[in-house]
Formats: C-alpha cells, structure tokens, sequence
C-alpha cells in the first residue's frame, strides 16, 4: 500500500532530478567551481606551483564577504548598483580613483591639465596590459569614453558623467584630450566613477553580450567564476602592474537577508557583513570576534520643500518646519545613532563641505514663524514619500508627520513604491506635479559639491530635473557655475561654501540626516576599506 | 493510458497560453515603468522615452502579446531589463535549485507527516494523539522565516559553542553540498509536514469509520492489514492531492526560505524581479511555475488511478 506513496514521492524526486540535468550544462558555464568557502574546496584546490616539500607552501587566503544583493552584470559600463561597482572594482580601474578621505588621485592617469577653456588632456600611466594582453593606451581610453557616449549603447551613467562631455582625442600613444562644453572643473572626479572604468578594446569589440559576462580589467583581481544569485569569486590578477594583493581569493557572497548575514559573521563563515541593521549593533558589539566599523555614507536624505507652491513659498514656513522636526531623535531612536544629522545639504565626506549650525528643534520659534507668515494653525499640506527604498524611510516621513502636528500642520502622507515613486515628484509643472513636499535621498559617487549641488538647486534643474523644489537663486546660481569653471581648489571650496551658507538659510528642504555605513568584520582581517561610496575594496586587506 | 496522458499535455497548452496573457497584461497594470528602471533614476524623459521605444512598451499590448509569444515559440524569452542575460538562462541556472530544495522538502514532510497521521488516526485521543497534533499546530503557524533564523542560530552558532567545536555544525546559508539543504529543507517542509499530518488523521479517522473496515475487523483481519491495506489506500486519494498541491506551492512559495538561506532559486528571482519591474523575467518565471502545477497535477491524475481501480480515464 505505501508502495504508492514512494511511488509518487520517486517519481517526484526522478522529475527534480531530470530538471536538474537540464538546467545542468547552461549552469556550469559560470557556476560550477564556485564554492571556496567551503574548506573541503581549499583543499581540493590545485597550487599553483611545485614548492619543495621541506618548504611549506603558504596556505592560500580567501576573504568573503557578504553584500545583500548580486551583481546585475559583469558590463561595468551599464551596471548600476554599489555590489555591482564594489565587486567589478576589482576588476576594472578607472583613471582616477578617490579615496576614502575624499582625496583625488591618479590611477591609470598620471594627471589632468587644462590647456584651454574646455580643453584637458590628460597623461596616462605607461606599461599596463589589460589581462587579454592588450596593452593600455590612449587608443584604450577613446574606445572606452566613445563607447560610453554613444547613444546607442545606453549607458546609464553617459548623462550625469559624461554630459559635458563633446569629443575625445588621442594625442600620442599615452596622452588624451577631453573636450567639454564649457569648462568643467569635475572632470576628473568624474572619471574617477567605476561606470567609466576601463576595459579591454577587445573585449568591447565583442559586444555586450560578452560584455555581461566576461570582465577583461587591469586591476588586481580576474574574474573566477560568478553563480548567479549566489557569489561572485575572484582570483589574483599574477600580472597586476601595482602591488600584489595579500588576498588570494575573494568571494562576494550574496546573502539578502540582514538576520543571515549576522548568523553567518557570528559563526565565522565569512569575514565580512555589510549593512548591519541598527537593532543589531549592541549585540555585535559585545562579540569580542567581530569589529563594527562606522563609514560616513554619501548619501543624504532630505525633505524637498515645492518653493512655488503655498504654503512653502515663504522662507519662514521652510524655517519652521526645520526647527520643529526633531532631527535628533529621529537619528537615536529609529537609526540607533547610525546617521548624522546633517550640517550641510551633503554628506562631510565630500569635497567642499562646509558645516552649517543645524536648526535645532525649537516648537515655540517654529509656530512664532509660523504665525508671522499668516499660515493658520490646522493648514492641510501632503508629503509625498517612498517605502522600503532608505533605511526606515517610511518611518522617517511618520515622524516629521508627528513633529508638524505639533506646529499646527496637518499633514498628509502620500506613500509610493519606489519604481513610481521618482517619476512622480520629477514631473514638470505642465505634466501636472501637485508635490508640496517630497523625500528623497541623494549620493553623490563622485565625492565632489558639483554633484551635490548643480543638479538640486541649480535653477536650470527644475523638474523633470532634480530640482524638485524649484529653487532657484541666481546668487546661488552664479557660485555653482563658478566652482563648475576652475580647477582651482581652493576658489571652488570658497565658492561652494558661500552657496551652502545660502542654501541653508533660504532653506529651500527640510535637512535630515546622512546615512552611516556600519560594516562587520572578523578580528584578523585588516585592511579592508569601505568606501564612503559603499564600494567594499579588499585589494588591500589581509587575513591571519 | 497514453491518450489520455497526451491528451492532458495538450490540454496545459490552453492553459499555459492563458496564464502567460493574464500575466503579461495584469504586469502592465501595475504602476511603474521598466524603461525607467532599465534607464537609471538620473535620466532624462526623452532618454527614457527612447528606451521605452527600443523596449517595444510604447505599442498596444496585444502587439507586444503577440510579438512575446513569436519568440517564445521559438525559444527566445527575451532578456532581463537588469541583467541584460537571456531570460532562459536566468531561470536554467536558478530551476535546479528550486526542484532540489522542494522535492527534499516535500519527501522530508511525507516521510514524517503522512506516518504522524496514521499513527494519531490509529491512536486517537492518546497521549501520542494530542502531543503530534499540537505539534502540528505549531508547524502550521509558524512562520519560515523565524523558524529559519532560529535553526541558523541553533546549528551555526550555539550547538558550536556548546559543544566547542571548531565550526558551524551547518553552512548557515548557500548551496552546494548536502549540508547546505538540511535547513533550508527542515524550514520548508515544517508547514508542509504539519498539514499532511493532519491531513492524514483526519482522512483516516474518516474510513475507518467505514462499515468496510468494521467487516474486516469482524471476519478477524489482523489490525496491521485492516490499517494499512484496508483504510490507507482509500485514505490516500485527498492526501495524494494535497501532496501534489504543495509540491507546487512549494516551487513558487519557496521564496522565504530561499531569502533567509540565500538559496538561489527562482521564487527569489520572481520577487526580485517583481521589485524591478522586470517584464521579461516576471512572465517566464510565472510560467514556469505554472507548469510545474500543471505536470505535478497531471502526475497525480495518473496516481489516482493507480491507487483506486474505479477511476479510469477514457
């Protein structure tokens, strides 16, 4: 009689298998050898060159490292997301890098002039190879910053990197020019962003297909294997023209849920958790394996106020809103002290920076101002704001709701989803945007104040820009176009300081916080470097 | 036989049709555009009009219906709008995944709940009655993603340092070995296991209420036969469906537990994608999982049979 039931139970199981021989052989191609964190596999691998047996061979490192979703795909021009740049950084280096500190530096570039207005050129490092052999030149970076430009291969990043962008020239075989529609001072921290990487001229030729899954760099790590979902390996680049990497392996384990990644660090099976959730910092505090570290974030999320549209159209009712909300408490309570209350429209990271005197929450300033614009207690306004895009966003919107009540403003919550959410408060007043006031969060990747601030307050960003306040000052307009125009540092810092001063009296949103990168790592790991941009760079870590 | 399980084939083919349409024009009404997640939050409307142009979505939904379907007869599913790989190998890499981790489960809870039944059914209101029920009452409601959490602690974290053991008992998460499925299975098949148990019970306190099992236990039937020859296999009809049932169920609802065990199926492809607006993916996934529920309820048409003799099909 039970004879049926394991028939069935069998025949089940014959058809997953079945199932599973087909899926087999499209699955090897990238995944098969990927499980290095498994011990038996370290065993299991071959070493890479006969050492005399007196001599013990040095036991190879791997280094994992949890992050919470995968790569989208292997084609740095077209990816999107932090995992995605923080593994393929290994891989592919751009001209210059910035440093954690914010510092710019050249990497595959030797250095940028300006020759004219609107003219750079720029002098490469020589004797680089990309892994397939073909050497680095300037030829290399044409294709590159030609391929990126055109239309066609629908880079996302073209716009806000490249868009000034008009022509690429080589001048020799290791000098470039770069020339842009007026002068352009962030040039080089723009092309310090991973999405203009350099990769192999050969492997572009090959088109976006090989593109996706191949990944031809000359950084100091190949591509091993990738399993999709589940890991991303890399190897040791042998021929890496810079200092040899400790590591010998790194895994980018992809591991969406927070409580599992906590698991994993707490049992020792990977050696990096990122994203560590506020409620769980006391508890890995107390484990003497684990070290939390703290990075500043790029990201800032802010409260854009309509300035066209009442009752936001008077400077003392924007005022009144930042005194009344409680910026600290919202940072202690719902981010367990894991986000800094912003002093500036940007994250300190960032090249020029400049700390404002935040407005400290004071209820009967924020009514007095209140009352001296007119605006009558009981006033119904609407806020939009997303769900589950920031940490604790919609949480976030809830208590600035709490905070204006208790200021006489009654305020509406219009929750979105994220993917409607952007289109929403982008539409142009002729599409019909009814935004009073909206969240947003906004990283500046390239870690400079042009980033920060041209395309939030410039008035020529009004929507379908990201100038959703319809700001607009020429005073400020005129020092954004200015810091724009030299590469002179210490003029922008000067500049960029003056339109902050202006921006947080004007008080054109409602400033809230920065976000904080809090990062889990093993004790005898060292060197590890999180970014301010949340690219995770293991090139200079090691491991006891 | 063979008629009428071709017969049955042909019939999925409707069906598959009809869920592929319902799910290419329900997707479409969600909001959200996929041109704007495929173009990045930064740019331009006109940009995002030109990829919404090359994506096809500015034509009416039948052409785009009708176009999806052309390539899909021929093989060709399209390609993500987030990865840009094809379509199909998305889900070949992902499937084998998800039919290992359902069919463990799904063989761990009818080897565990299915005997639970019998012997409850077979010892009603016995201490062994009551304590396997209320057990099966918590695997009911609990919830998998907790019951995960709980088991990556236990055998990742505390049993190893109870005991001093130099590792995890178990990979917490991943896949590869068969260490890496104990969990995630166990996670899986508590539900699963619980309801076939009551299932169980309840089908067999049914039939040997019948008068049948009475004549048997009368002309002096030993009980073993009279349990297991006489009851079990009448009893098995409703649980063989409920088997089948979640066999299917499992395949689509395995996305909880493939999250907490970052287990790379194709339930956390779909949410994934869902989130992305992923068109693309979205409908072959839910395909896919459509046929799953189509084959495994073909499969169990067929068991009907073979377990009860008066069911034939013509």
């Amino acid at each position: 009689m039970k004879r049926s039931l394991y028939v069935l139970l069998s025949l089940l199981v014959l058809a997953g298998m079945v199932l599973a021989a087909c899926g087999g052989p499209a699955a090897t191609a990238t995944e098969a050898p990927a499980q290095p964190e498994q011990p038996a596999e370290a065993t299991k691998a071959p070493e890479p060159t006969a050492v005399p047996p007196t001599e013990a061979p040095p036991e190879p490192k791997t280094l994992t490292v949890a992050s919470g979703t995968d790569i989208e795909n292997m084609n740095i021009h077209l990816v999107t997301s932090s995992p995605s740049f923080s593994v393929l950084e290994h891989i592919y280096q751009p001209l210059f890098s910035m440093s954690e500190e914010g510092v710019l530096e050249p990497l595959l570039a030797e250095s940028l002039n300006s020759a004219a207005e609107g003219v750079y050129e720029v002098k490469l490092r020589q004797g680089i190879s990309f892994t397939d052999g073909t050497p680095f030149n300037a030829e290399a970076v044409k294709a590159n910053l030609d391929w990126m430009l055109n239309a066609d291969n629908k880079a996302p990043f073209r716009g806000t990197l490249l868009g000034k962008v008009t022509e690429v020239t080589v001048l020799d075989e290791y000098t470039v020019q770069i020339k842009t529609d007026g002068p352009f001072a962030p040039l080089p921290a723009h092309l310090s962003h991973g999405a203009v990487a350099m990769v192999s001229p050969k492997a572009l030729e090959q088109g976006v297909d090989f593109l996706a899954e191949n990944a031809v760099g000359t950084g100091p790590y190949v591509l091993k294997s990738w399993a999709r979902d589940e890991a991303v390996t890399l190897e040791r680049n042998p021929d890496y023209w810079g200092d040899a990497p400790k590591i010998d392996t790194v895994v980018f384990k992809v591991i969406k849920e927070d409580g599992a990644r906590i698991v994993e660090i707490e049992a020792g099976t990977i050696d990096v958790a990122i994203r560590v959730p506020p409620a769980e910092i006391p508890r890995l505090q107390a484990n003497p394996d684990i070290e939390l570290v703290i990075t500043p974030g790029l990201r800032t999320i802010y409260i854009f106020f309509n300035v066209t549209e009442e009752p936001f159209t008077d400077v003392r009712v924007r005022q009144a809103v930042n005194y009344a909300v409680d910026k600290d408490a919202i940072v202690s309570s719902l981010f367990s002290d894991a986000a800094l209350v912003s002093s500036a429209p940007f994250a300190p990271p960032i090249f020029g920076y400049a700390a404002q005197q935040p407005y400290k929450r004071d209820i009967e300033k924020a009514k007095a101002l209140l009352a001296e614009a007119g605006v009558a207690p009981g006033t119904k306004v609407s806020m939009y704001h997303p769900t589950g895009r920031y940490i604790q966003d919609a949480l976030v919107a809830d208590a600035v709701r709490a905070s204006l009540k208790e200021i006489g403003l009654e305020v509406e919550l219009k929750t979105l989803e994220w993917p409607q959410y952007v289109p929403t408060v982008r539409k142009t007043k002729a599409d019909g945007n009814d935004v009073q006031f909206a969240m947003l969060g906004w990283g500046t990747p390239t870690m400079d104040a042009d980033y920060a601030l041209f395309a939030l307050f410039h008035s020529t960003q009004h929507p379908p820009g990201f100038n959703g306040a319809f700001y607009s000052n020429p005073e400020v307009d005129a020092l954004l176009d200015e810091g724009r125009s030299t590469l002179d540092a210490a003029k922008r810092q000067a500049a960029y300081k003056k339109a902050i001063e202006i921006i947080w009296q004007d008080a054109p949103w409602l400033f809230l916080y920065s976000e904080v990168q809090v990062t889990a790592i093993r004790k005898g790991v060292t060197g590890f470097i999180v970014h301010p941009d949340e690219s995770l760079i293991a090139q200079f870590a090691d491991k006891e | 036989m063979t008629t009428y399980i071709l017969r049955r084939l042909l019939l999925a083919i409707p069906v598959l049709l009809g869920v592929s349409f319902l799910v290419f024009w329900s997707i479409r009404w969600v909001p959200g555009d996929p041109a704007i997640a495929l173009a990045g939050e930064l740019a331009t409307p006109e940009f995002v009009a030109q990829v919404r142009q090359e994506m096809g979505l500015d034509q009416p939904v039948l052409v785009q219906y009708g176009r999806y379907l052309w390539r899909a007869v021929q093989g060709d599913m399209g390609r993500s709008v987030k990865s840009s790989l094809p379509v199909v190998q998305e889900i070949t890499t992902r499937l084998p995944k998800t039919l290992t981790l359902a069919a463990t489960s799904l063989l761990l809870s009818a080897l565990i709940g299915i005997p639970i039944g019998i012997f409850s059914a077979t010892r009603r209101n016995t201490w062994f009655d009551g304590g396997s029920m209320t057990f099966a009452l918590i695997g009911v409601s609990m919830p998998i993603f907790w019951l995960g959490l709980m088991l990556m602690i236990l055998f990742a974290v505390l049993i190893p340092k109870w005991f001093e053991l130099p590792g995890p008992l178990l990979p917490p998460t991943g896949t590869g070995t068969w260490q890496h499925l104990v969990m995630p299975s166990i996670a899986l098949a508590a539900n699963s296991m619980a309801i076939q148990a009551r299932m169980t019970r309840a089908c067999m306190l049914e039939v040997l209420r019948q008068d049948y099992i009475r004549t048997a236990r009368a002309k002096g039937q030993v009980e073993r036969l009279v349990v297991y020859r006489h009851a079990l296999r009448n009893a098995l009809l409703p649980i063989v469906t409920i088997v089948g049932l979640q066999f299917g169920t499992l395949m689509g609802g395995a996305v909880l537990t493939e999250t907490v065990f970052a287990w790379p199926g194709i339930g956390r492809l779909l949410v994934d994608a869902i989130g992305f607006r992923d068109y693309p993916v979205i409908q072959a996934t839910v395909l896919v999982i459509a046929l799953g529920f189509v084959l495994t309820n073909l499969v169990v048409d067929i068991l009907y049979a073979y377990l009860d003799p008066r069911i034939r099909y013509n």
